[in-house]
């Protein structure tokens, strides 16, 4: 069995240990010893570092993908997912395949827009529903991060490809930002899973 | 909520824990490498599969904590629900590949 001291030196079982807080704490309250001294085990016996990680990462991946899908939480996404596909033709049929294709733009910044507020609320808790604890608490900060990186993404795609007809990097803008406030109003109303 | 019938057919993640932990009881390491060991390295799970089966296997009845002094190797055992049901599977799985081998056998 690996150590207590070993548990703390290892870098790759302090990023697992990290990572290991986008499961649900009830289920963390359960696993987390045996989970963190199951990793420290299997990177002891593993013949390399990127088979170790290939093999946490599809693990990853898959239990979370599952969880996440089993709750109320991802029956509410699967249901924006489906509107979207929904949406989507209708708009192709109305507009036609027009170069910018607002919708697609809007949607490819609408996904990763929920993966980062749920990301963001898993990792650092709900945010501080008073104005006067703005910027004290990390997810305030983690979320003005984001923000702020997309301005700066913005601005450069507006630097590099100029006013283009459709502005495709403030669709994807829109559409990122629209994505965290639905992630944000359904966390608050169905709870993380 | 424990059931008294086994319900198939299992996944092969059950099935294979179920296997993993007949006639012994094991921690979770243990359980990867003899999961790992019995399928041929064709399943290969990892702590967040293998904790989230054994969750809802306990829910179902199937297995059962065995020792917990050390929160770190915590080991789990069958009940006669999972031995039941392991059983069930193992024969339900080979009237499967009975009918397999025939059928293959007549092309």
């Amino acid at each position: 069995m690996t150590s207590p001291a070993r548990l703390k030196q290892s870098r790759s079982l302090r990023l697992y240990a990290r990572l290991l807080e986008l499961y649900p704490p009830s289920f963390l309250q359960r696993h987390r010893a045996e989970m963190l001294q199951n990793f420290a085990d299997l990177e002891d016996a593993a013949a390399s570092k990127t088979a170790l990680w290939l093999l946490i990462g599809k693990d990853l991946a898959m239990s979370l993908t599952s969880d996440f899908f089993g709750s109320r939480l991802g029956h509410y996404v699967i249901a924006v997912l489906v509107t979207w596909i929904l949406i989507f033709p209708i708009g192709y049929f109305f507009y036609g395949p027009t170069p910018g294709r607002p919708a697609l733009h809007a949607f490819a910044g609408f996904l990763p827009g929920m993966l980062a507020m749920y990301v963001a609320t898993r990792l650092y808790g709900t945010p501080q529903t008073s104005i006067s604890h703005f910027f004290r608490s990390r997810f305030d900060i983690y979320v003005i991060g984001v923000f702020v990186a997309c301005i700066l993404l913005f601005v450069s795609g507006y630097y590099f490809y100029g006013p283009t007809r459709g502005h495709p990097a403030l669709q994807v803008f829109g559409g990122f930002l629209l994505g965290m406030l639905a992630m944000h109003i359904a966390t608050h109303v169905y709870g993380m899973p | 909520m424990t059931k008294s019938e086994p319900t198939l057919p299992l996944t092969p993640a059950v099935f294979h824990i179920l296997l993993a932990l007949f006639g012994k009881e094991r921690h979770g390491y243990d359980i990867m490498q003899q999961v790992r060991a019995d399928s041929g390295d064709a399943v290969k799970m990892g702590p967040g599969t293998l904790y989230g089966s054994l969750d809802r296997m306990i829910e179902a009845g199937l297995v059962a904590k065995g020792n917990t002094r050390d929160p770190r190797r915590i080991y789990y055992r069958l009940t006669a629900l999972g031995q039941t049901t392991l059983r069930a599977e193992t024969e339900r799985l080979s009237r499967v590949a009975r009918v397999a081998r025939r059928q293959l056998g007549s092309a």
